[in-house]
This record gives C-alpha cells, sequence and structure tokens, in this order.
C-alpha cells in the first residue's frame, strides 16, 4: 500500500495543524534566541547532527515492524486486522530513513552552498571597498568586469542557496508529516490490537514504540526547525 | 597603503604596506610588484585582510589586466592568504609557488588561476623585456621557498629572510645596520630551522650583485647593508626552540 491509501486511513486521527504548531512554537523560541543566534554554519551542521540520531530510530521501528508481522502472522485470525497496520509501520520507517537521508544531504548541500555564498559576499564587499575608496585611482576602470563578475557570483549563490533552503524547508515538513501518520497509525493499533487477545500485549509494545519513535522524531524536527529559522533570520 | 616606487630604468619596481588602516593583530607586511610594459608581477600579494587595501594601491599604478602573474614564495597565510580573492580579480593570471605547497595553497580557493609548480632548483619568470630569476631559499623558513632576483635592477626579494618584526610606521630603508639587529635576531632564530640551509642559502647568494634586498616584512637593505646581513645571518644559530636545549 502505498504513501497516499496511507493517508486517507489515518486522516481522520491526524492533527493538521500540527505543522503550524511547529512553526509558531519555533517563533517563539527564536524571539528568545536573538541575542545569540547561532552562526549559519553552525545551525545547518546541526541539523544534520539533530537527525543523525533519527537514523537508528526508524531502523528500530523497523525492525520491530517487522516483528509484528510474525506476531500478527502467528495470531492467525485473531491478529488479522493488525496485519495491514504491520505493513503501515515498515513503510512508514522506510520513508523515514530515506527522508532522514534526504535531509541530511540538502543540509550538507546547503552547508556547502552557505559557504560559497558567504565567499562571494565577502568578496563583494571587499572589491566594493576597493572601488568605493579608490574612486580616483588612474586605473580603477579597469577593475569593472571583475566587479560586476563578483557581483553576479554574489547574486547566483545567493539564489542558489535560497533555493536549497526552501528545499529543505519542504523536506523537513513532508518528514513532519510522515511522522503525524505514524502517530495516528499507532492509535488505530491500539484499537485494533486490542481485540488481538493473548497477542494484544505484544501487539500493543509495538504501537507504543512506533508512537515513541514518533514523537521523538518530531522533537527532532521542531529543533531542526528552529536550527533552520536561525539560517533565515540571517539570509536577506 | 603605502605605495612606494623603489626602481624605475625600464621597468619599475613598487612596494606596498605600512598599511595604517590594517588591523590590530596582525603582522605587518610589504608586498611587491614589478610593472615590465604592459605586463606585472605582483609578489607574495599577502593575507586576506590586506586584498582591498593593496588592490586599491596598486590601481593608482597599473591596470589589473597587466598582472599576467603572481608569485607566492611559499604557503604562508600572510603570503598568500589573499588568493581566494585575487582569483576572482585575475581569472586568467598564473600563480608561480613551489611544487611542494601545491596542494595547500589550493586550500585558499583558487577555481580560476593557473599554478605553476616551481621546481625544487627554481625557474624563471619572464614579463616579456625582464626576467626574473627564482632563487631556492628552502627552510628560509617554509620547507619550499623561494626568493626573486631581479639582476637587471640588481633587487633580491627575499621573503621572510631579513625580515623585522616593528611597527607598520617605521621607516623603508634599514638606516643604521646594528640598531636594526634586536628587531631581527629572534624571528630568525627562531622562524628558521636549519644552519645548514642557512649557509648554503648565504653562499648562493653571496654570488648574485645586489642593490636592495627586499624581504616581505620590516626594511629594505641597501648596498653595503645586503653585505652586513649576509654576515650576519651566516653567524647566527638558527633552529634555536629546541625542547632540551632551549629550556
Ligand atoms: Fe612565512
Ligand atoms: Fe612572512
Amino acid at each position: 500500500m502505498g504513501y497516499v491509501n496511507l493517508c486517507n486511513v489515518i486522516t481522520d486521527f491526524a492533527d493538521t495543524t500540527s505543522i503550524l504548531y511547529i512553526k509558531q512554537k519555533n517563533l517563539a523560541m527564536t524571539t528568545t534566541h536573538t541575542q545569540q543566534t547561532e552562526s549559519k554554519f553552525v545551525a545547518l551542521a546541526s541539523i544534520a547532527a539533530e537527525l543523525y540520531s533519527v537514523m537508528t530510530v526508524a531502523w528500530g521501528v523497523s525492525l520491530a515492524a517487522k516483528n509484528a508481522k510474525v506476531i500478527s502472522a502467528q495470531s492467525g485470525e485473531k491478529g488479522r486486522g493488525f496485519q495491514p497496520i504491520t505493513e503501515f509501520i515498515d513503510e512508514i520507517a522506510q520513508l523515514a530513513m530515506t527522508g532522514v537521508n534526504e535531509i541530511n544531504n540538502e543540509a550538507l548541500q546547503l552547508t556547502k552552498i552557505a559557504v560559497t555564498e558567504y565567499r562571494n559576499i565577502d568578496a563583494y564587499h571587499r572589491f566594493d571597498s576597493v572601488r568605493e575608496k579608490n574612486s580616483k585611482a588612474q586605473y580603477i576602470k579597469s577593475m569593472t568586469p571583475a566587479m560586476k563578475q563578483v557581483e553576479q557570483n554574489m547574486q547566483l549563490s545567493t539564489k542558489i542557496f535560497k533555493k536549497s533552503l526552501s528545499n529543505l524547508t519542504q523536506l523537513l515538513e513532508t518528514m513532519d508529516e510522515y511522522m503525524l501518520s505514524a502517530r495516528a497509525i499507532a492509535s488505530v493499533s491500539r484499537i485494533v490490537t486490542s481485540n488481538a487477545q493473548e497477542y494484544s500485549n505484544q501487539l500493543k509494545v509495538v504501537a507504543d514504540d512506533l508512537d515513541q519513535a514518533a514523537s521523538y522524531i518530531k522533537d527532532k524536527l521542531s529543533e531542526s526547525y528552529q536550527h533552520l529559522n536561525n539560517v533565515k533570520m540571517q539570509t536577506h | 597603503m603605502k605605495a612606494t616606487k623603489i626602481f624605475d630604468q625600464g621597468h619599475q619596481w613598487y612596494m606596498f604596506g605600512r598599511d595604517p588602516e590594517k588591523p590590530e593583530g596582525i603582522i605587518d607586511t610589504n608586498q611587491y610588484m614589478v610593472v615590465a610594459g604592459n605586463r606585472a608581477l605582483l609578489m607574495d600579494p599577502g593575507g586576506i585582510e590586506v586584498f582591498a587595501p593593496m588592490l586599491g594601491a596598486i590601481l593608482h599604478h597599473a591596470n589589473v589586466d597587466q598582472i599576467t602573474d603572481l608569485f607566492a614564495s611559499h604557503q604562508d597565510p600572510d603570503i598568500i592568504s589573499s588568493l581566494g580573492l585575487w582569483d576572482q580579480a585575475l581569472p586568467n593570471a598564473k600563480l608561480h609557488a613551489p611544487w611542494i605547497w601545491e596542494g595547500f595553497i589550493r586550500h585558499f580557493g583558487m577555481n580560476n588561476i593557473q599554478y605553476v609548480a616551481i621546481p625544487d632548483e627554481g625557474h624563471n619568470i619572464s614579463l616579456g623585456s625582464v626576467d626574473f630569476e627564482l632563487i631556492p631559499a628552502h627552510y628560509l623558513h617554509a620547507s619550499g621557498n623561494f626568493n626573486v632576483y631581479d639582476r637587471k635592477a640588481k633587487i633580491l626579494m627575499s621573503g621572510d629572510i631579513g625580515a623585522a618584526l616593528e611597527s607598520s610606521e617605521s621607516p623603508l630603508f634599514v638606516e643604521d645596520f646594528n640598531k636594526h639587529i634586536p628587531k631581527m635576531k629572534m624571528f630568525h632564530q627562531r622562524w628558521m630551522p636549519s644552519n645548514r640551509a642557512k649557509n648554503d642559502w648565504v653562499n648562493r647568494v653571496r654570488e648574485l650583485d645586489i642593490e636592495y634586498m627586499a624581504p616581505q616584512h620590516g626594511r629594505i637593505f641597501k648596498g653595503d647593508d645586503v653585505k652586513r646581513f649576509l654576515d650576519w645571518f651566516e653567524a647566527l644559530d638558527v633552529g634555536i626552540a629546541v625542547q632540551s636545549e632551549a629550556f
């Protein structure tokens, strides 16, 4: 079952305002943070660092889902309702792992672009100060082509930076939606497992695991948003 | 940044330095430029912080397009950390620098400029009408290091050799050699590691006819002060910070 179908299943459970909530929460947090804003580079590197542990957690969930599949198979008729849900859980764990990989790659890419952008802006300002302070220099005009190039480089790298920043935001938002789905699935699981009689405890553990993992990942995403907001605050 | 023409017979030598706007805490440096016809060579162009005043000062004397060649005596940040900026100002230039430092110097950022690796024995840089000999000065202080010798002008750009640590208001030329010694002594003893390499260099440089010896820090030696420097340096014990002996 693909992610789209999965979404239909969980729509009723999902708190669709959650992403807004995180954004608002972060806005509130960054306001208190303004006195000691971390540098752009540290903020970007921190996103990858925050999400590093998510990989392990997601892998753990995938493992638990595979166990749950075995359990639901063993429980035969009683576990039937739980079987598709174990599929969902595994699927969501896979999506989380792929998603984190993408986020890490984008964050790394963005860090590199930020360095290039920083160097190009720095170069522009240094060239500009030459132009400003030496307007009467005999050969000042010979600098015009290089000056234009430096300005173009600066504009281009800023454009690329903004594009990558919006990609990263998008990826974090998608990941956040996955985690909403995961929590919804956990809720459904709890209802279904209550009918699984002697297996119900074991299945409940899997549902709880998923719920915990999803909320852990959501926390990490929320911290990543905070870093991202620091970056955005420093982007003009 | 102050620019001083130190030679003007057919081609010109400029010394740049003594920058009153230099940020606190960075060592004062001398940069040199030779203009020969429609080409120019920039020697030890300096650190990131001196890039803007340096380029500004150059534009009073030369067109940026004239600068076809850069030279870095060695890999130090005060010598060439401005490379990433020159790379954008002079995308078609060549950088002559010791072969052993290529992988290191490229860390300063170089996308356009061409790296011309100087072999250990040196090579010549030609600006068309004038040739410059690159004189090996390895281990003085960097393990791959060169001086630039202009036979026509009788000028030796000696990099860190002959350097003195003093304020950025000090005069351009050595006026009293003996009084200058205390400003040079520690620099040479601490930064230069090898007596053998030092004496080898002194012997090589004694063969050259030198009117000006122009270091990257401090003052220029003129006439007899060049010989005085060579004698003083030859007698100096360098590489002094050997743990068991020094402390
Ligand atoms: Fe040096
Ligand atoms: Fe130096």
